[in-house]
Parts: structure tokens; C-alpha cells; sequence
């Protein structure tokens, strides 16, 4: 199987040592992590990612205006974003999904949900 | 007898005028003799020809034989792959069940992995600072983020354990409940017995103030220093799972542990304790 990378983006030093634990069980795929958007887009900028799993609410640069970003971006135009929220409600699920996320989880985060929801989207068997 | 003949014919050619009847005779004699040898021949060729045929039939029975041998043998070698094939089959049932049991083991394992990187990172994050406010944010970020808990207060013990005063209030507004009603309540109850008060039955997203779905006190020791009050969880979270009763356990005693270290560390204006603290703890 080819290498994958994956770009965490996520504040809490908390979850994403959690998201990071998680990815860990999947093969081949290497993990990147930033603080908020702004450092997400720093990384974007200077490699190529597989997938981005993005937080929503973080300060500086919040997850919605993130994913914007990143489609409008012509190397990760068609890169998969996973989006991780605390919402329960749908209000900043579906704006992510309009903007162009192509999945999300709800928190609290479960690793095998995290698991199975990125390797559907890198199409890992 | 040819001998004889050729000794009748010389003595005819030498003496002429012997009996007719007795050549007669003879030459019926040779004659019948030759039709004799015809016969025999004939006979012969009979006999040869039934020969043939038997031997011909013969050869036909042994290769009928043989076949017959040689479906014995298909037949035998039917029998034994028929009873490979069930053995076979009987294996791949085995397998099917092993495989089925490993698979149920596989994701059993793969969330009690989930639940301790959830409660490692609960406990290294407790312990990651000194500062009492980055403790109490940290305790929040786990009833929020790994609990699920929306609407929740951490209190601390005061006034020798009359009252419970709030280091952090989340989703109530900055207020929350009033003192006399946690003093009074549920809250103030698990304050007094240390004993944890968790509905694990009833939906906790429909929870409230009144109604809280889980506290638990925060312990060091038999030392009460605080309860945490869950009193609504997010819509999404209906049930609390075995890893929140982890997680409540694991704040139970981390989160007293790492608020009054921080609490002390403040205190003492941020000075850290010299060996001489620990006295002879270490021989």
C-alpha cells in the first residue's frame, strides 16, 4: 500500500494527541498537526496532504473558513476534508459540508469512527 | 498303407493280371482315407477358428474386467474425496467460527485501545501544567471533548465544606445554579458522602439543573476537595459508554490531584518544592 499523509488541524493539544492516537492505527499514514487554521494553511502550503481532519471552532482561523481555503486551492482543490466538531446541532455541520467537507465527526470522537471514516475516504480496504 | 500301394502298383507293373476286387478295395481304403484327412483338416480349421473366437472372447472379458477394476477404483477414490471434501467443509466451519470469534475480539480490542488512548490523554493532559487555570481548563476540555458533557460546573469544597464554590461553569452562564440550591441538592449530597451519583438509565442530553445526569467528587485520598457536576450532555450523547465511568473515575482522582498541585504551586508563588520536601520518602 502507497503512504498516505494527514493534516490535523485542531487547538486543543488534548484532541488532537487523541485524533493523533487514532489515525496511529492506520497503516502507511503519516500525520501532521497544527494549531488553528492559520498554521493549517502554512502546512498546506508546503506539501501535499491526502486528507485534512479540521476542527471548527478554533481561534485565529476557524475550521469553515479553512475549508474555503482549501478549495479554493489548486493542489488540495480535490483533497478529502473530515471536519470534527463539538456541535450536536447541524447549523456548522452542513455550512462545512456546503463549503466542500466531505464528512464529519461529532465530539466526543470515538477512534474507531475516526479509523473507518478516513480510510473510506482514502479508499483503504 | 502308401508303402503297400507302391508295392501293389510295382507288383502290377512287374506281374499284370492281379485281382481287381482287392485293388478295388485298396484304393477305396486310400480313398476314404484322404476324405478322412479332408475331415480332420476341416475340423482343424473348425477348431482353430472357435479358438480364435475364444481367445478373441477372452480378451474381451479381461478388458471388461479391468474397466470393472477401474471404476472399483473411481468409485474408492469418489468415496475419499467425498469424505475430504466433508472434512474440508467441517475445517472451513471451524475457520469461519475462529475467524468470526477473532473478528469480535479485533473491534472488543480496538475499543478498549480507544478507551485507554482516551484516558491516557485525559490523564497526561491533567497533568501537563501547573497553573490552576490551565488545570481547570483542562478538566473542561475532557468533560467537553471526551465526556461530551454541554452543560456542567466543577466545585470546589469552602468554608470547611459548607458551601461549594464554582472554578469552572460551562453552558449554564457565568452564574450557574445558586450555592443553596447545589448545597441542598444532589450536588451538595455527593459534597457531603464522596459517594459518585452517576443515572446511567435515563437519556443525560435531557438532563438538568435539577436533574443532573452525573457527579462525582473530586478526591485525594478520603479527602473531598470538589465535585464535578454533570448536569446535560451534548443532543448526540444519549448514554454514557464504560469509558465515561473511566473517565469519571480517572478525574475523580486526577483532577483533585493535579487542581490543589497547582493550587499549592500558586500558593507558593510559583516556587518549586527542593529535595529536602520529600525527606527520606526515597530509602
Amino acid at each position: 500500500m502507497a503512504d498516505f499523509t494527514c493534516l490535523v488541524v485542531e487547538d486543543s493539544p488534548m484532541m488532537r494527541q487523541l485524533i493523533v492516537f487514532a489515525l496511529g492505527r492506520i497503516k502507511d499514514l503519516h500525520v501532521t498537526e497544527a494549531d488553528d487554521g492559520v498554521d493549517g494553511l502554512r502546512k498546506l502550503a508546503s506539501s501535499r496532504y491526502d486528507i485534512i481532519l479540521t476542527d471548527i471552532n478554533m481561534p485565529i482561523m476557524d475550521g469553515l473558513k479553512l475549508i474555503q481555503r482549501v478549495r479554493n486551492d489548486p493542489t488540495h482543490r480535490e483533497t478529502p476534508i473530515v471536519v470534527i466538531t463539538t456541535e450536536g446541532g447541524s447549523a456548522d455541520r452542513d455550512r462545512a459540508i456546503r463549503l466542500g467537507a466531505n464528512a464529519y465527526i461529532t465530539k466526543p470522537i470515538q477512534a474507531p469512527k475516526v479509523i473507518a471514516t478516513v480510510k473510506e475516504l482514502l479508499k483503504i480496504g | 498303407m502308401g508303402y503297400r500301394m507302391a508295392e501293389d502298383r510295382k507288383n502290377r507293373s512287374d506281374a499284370p493280371g492281379h485281382d481287381l476286387g482287392l485293388e478295388r478295395d485298396q484304393f477305396l481304403r486310400a480313398f476314404k482315407g484322404a476324405q478322412l484327412s479332408k475331415e480332420f483338416v476341416e475340423e482343424f480349421e473348425g477348431l482353430q477358428r472357435r479358438l480364435n473366437d475364444l481367445q478373441a472372447e477372452n480378451g474381451r472379458l479381461r478388458a471388461a474386467i479391468e474397466a470393472d477394476d477401474a471404476i472399483r477404483d473411481l468409485l474408492r477414490k469418489i468415496e475419499a474425496l467425498e469424505a475430504e471434501k466433508r472434512e474440508l467443509l467441517s475445517h472451513h466451519r471451524r475457520v469461519e467460527e475462529l475467524t468470526s470469534d477473532f473478528n469480535a475480539r479485533f473491534h472488543e480490542m480496538e475499543d478498549d485501545f480507544a478507551n485507554l488512548a482516551n484516558l491516557f490523554v485525559a490523564s497526561n493532559s491533567l497533568h501537563s501544567s501547573l497553573s490552576p487555570r490551565a488545570v481547570t481548563r483542562r478538566i473542561t476540555e475532557v468533560l467537553e471533548q471526551l465526556v461530551g458533557a454541554e452543560q456542567f460546573g466543577v466545585y470546589l469544597v469552602a468554608n470547611g465544606g459548607r458551601t461549594l464554590a464554582p472554578i469552572a461553569v460551562v453552558g449554564l452562564g457565568k452564574e450557574g445554579p445558586s450555592p443553596e440550591l447545589l448545597a441542598s441538592g444532589a450536588v451538595g449530597h455527593v459534597a457531603r458522602t464522596g459517594q459518585a451519583r452517576i443515572d446511567d438509565e435515563s437519556d443525560p442530553s435531557v438532563g438538568g439543573v435539577e436533574k443532573p445526569a452525573a457527579i462525582f467528587p473530586l478526591q485525594i485520598d478520603d479527602n473531598i476537595v470538589g465535585v464535578v457536576a454533570i448536569f446535560k450532555s451534548f443532543a448526540q450523547k444519549t448514554r454514557f459508554s464504560t469509558v465515561d465511568f473511566e473517565l469519571f473515575k480517572l478525574l475523580g482522582q486526577h483532577a483533585a490531584a493535579a487542581l490543589m498541585s497547582s493550587g499549592l504551586y500558586a500558593q507558593a508563588e510559583r516556587k518549586l518544592p527542593g529535595p529536602e520536601v520529600f525527606g527520606d520518602t526515597g530509602r
